[in-house]
């Protein structure tokens, strides 16, 4: 199965493309400000799995947000099938029903259950009906392995259903991108696993994702390429075999000895 | 005892008419506070530019300043401007004031129940396509609701007691029908006063019981066992 995904993504066809993106912190009263981003440059094909790694601190959230405009950009541009997300005029909401996203703490809605969060988006944001909503719902609860769980409150739930149910809603979405923030970091080692297999077979369906993780293993075995960043750069940017064997930088290659995967 | 029944008997239509005046401006008070104070405060617990700080000064001056005052300048001063458009009879202007005065407290309430939502709650609406007003409305009002209802009814209870000093524009609710009574039963000051006590509780008290059912039906689902 991954033979044929890593065939089939050799599609030129370009789904996300970060040009020159500059992001700066401002300085506040409790420290100096940061350049988070420099002109970082990325693009994306449709169906390839990009993973992003590098030390914390490096801008790879950031870089991550910025791709729906969860960050605002300081100067260059970035598209998403043919969207501007850098334009001011790109209605945003909209465009953002597109892109599903997945983060470190989950965000399940806290006041409802798994089951209402997974309907509520679709219905909500874009005029489905109630009972394709709930349909939809199922399906990919089913999918996740969350449809014994439907019908709890997130804060009965532990951390890797959470995230399931997380993932479950933003598939609900139907998306064309899929972005982890560090899906797992906040996850036990037991639950870390199953979501792992669950991004592995999103990404076995072909579906486009950007990555943002510190499991060198499934940046290993997934990604068609790996993406080291530091210090609000890309340092480099390869093939697993080539970043994880071959690393040219001297910085990737010391991070890589530091995180036990070089 | 027949004395006492007696007195009761004879006090009791002027202090119920009383009562029910108390009840109008309360409600009033809580309606109009609410409407102003949920909007100002969804405002103020965002951080709008330049409502923020605007709205901080509103409620600096109207904290900041006795209830009593607020009234006073409200029926007795503003009239004086001349204008058309302040000149308020006594039920217009107790009404406004006790509505702008529950307004500065709802405000802060709802604006710190706005902020107590986690940052994360906003960012996932986002991602999914919500709009900033459909994150309110579905994700982050339904959430703080919890969060601010006991506030809330503190303040609704304050608000009924409060109504008490409007007596002084010549409104002729529960405390104003007491005195009155007061004046005709010299001898039966502290039962005529008991009376009136007891009817603020009676309304009082229900006000916190319903808070209290609203805010567990509020919080359903949120409430973790430590």
């Amino acid at each position: 199965m991954l033979q044929a995904r890593k065939a089939g993504s050799q599609a030129t066809t370009v789904s996300i493309e970060i040009q020159n993106v500059e992001k700066r912190y401002p300085a506040t009263g409790n420290g100096p400000g940061t350049h988070a981003l420099r002109n970082v440059s990325l693009s994306v094909s449709k169906g390839e799995v990009v993973v992003i790694i590098g030390p914390s601190g490096s801008g790879k959230s950031t870089l991550l947000r910025t791709i729906n405009a969860l960050e605002t950009v300081d100067g260059g541009s970035i598209m998403v099938d043919g969207v501007s997300v850098t334009d001011k005029a790109t209605n945003l909401p909209a465009f953002r029903t597109r892109v599903g996203m997945v983060f470190q703490h989950f965000n399940l809605f806290l006041h409802m259950t798994a089951f209402r969060n997974v309907v509520l988006p679709p219905i909500a944001v874009k005029g489905v009906s109630k009972a394709d909503a709930e349909a939809a719902a199922n399906k990919y609860l089913a999918r996740v392995g969350m449809l014994d769980r439907a019908h709890a409150y997130p804060a009965q739930l532990s951390g890797g259903q959470q995230q399931r149910i997380a993932i479950a809603r933003a598939l609900a979405m139907e998306p064309q991108v899929m972005l982890f923030d560090e899906a797992t970091s906040a996850l036990d080692p037991e639950a870390v696993g199953g979501v792992l297999d669950l991004m592995r077979e999103l990404a076995g369906e072909g579906m486009t994702m950007v990555v943002v993780t510190h499991e060198m293993s499934f940046a290993r075995e997934v990604a068609d390429r790996v993406v080291f960043m530091d210090a609000g750069a890309i340092v480099e940017t390869s093939t697993p075999e080539e970043i994880f064997q071959n690393a040219k930088s001297e910085r990737t290659q010391k991070f890589l000895s530091l995180v036990g995967s070089a | 005892m027949s004395h006492s029944v007696d007195i009761f008997l004879a006090v009791l239509p002027a202090l119920f008419s009383g009562f029910i005046e108390t009840l109008k401006l309360a409600l009033a008070g809580i309606v109009w506070g609410s409407v102003l104070g949920v909007g100002l405060g969804t405002l103020r617990g965002q951080y709008v530019r330049i409502a923020t700080p605007i709205i901080g000064g509103y409620l600096h001056i109207l904290r900041g300043t006795p209830f009593l005052v607020q009234l006073y300048i409200i029926y007795f001063v503003l009239p004086n401007t001349g204008w058309p458009l302040l000149q308020f009879d006594s039920w217009t202007a107790a009404t406004i004031g006790l509505g702008i005065y529950t307004s500065s407290y709802v405000t802060e309430i709802v604006s710190g129940a706005i902020r107590a939502i986690p940052r994360g709650q906003w960012e996932a609406a986002f991602a999914l396509g919500f709009t900033r007003l459909k994150t309110l409305r579905l994700i982050i009002l339904p959430q703080s609701i919890g969060l601010m209802l006991p506030s809330l009814g503190g303040v609704y209870v304050t608000l009924i007691k409060a109504t008490s000093i409007v007596s002084v524009v010549g409104i002729a609710e529960l405390m104003r029908q007491a005195e009155i009574q007061i004046v005709r039963f010299p001898g039966d000051i502290l039962f005529i006063y008991a009376i009136a006590g007891a009817l603020y509780f009676v309304f009082c008290f229900p006000v916190l019981i319903l808070v209290g059912k609203l805010e567990k039906r509020a919080t359903r689902g949120l409430q973790v066992r430590v």
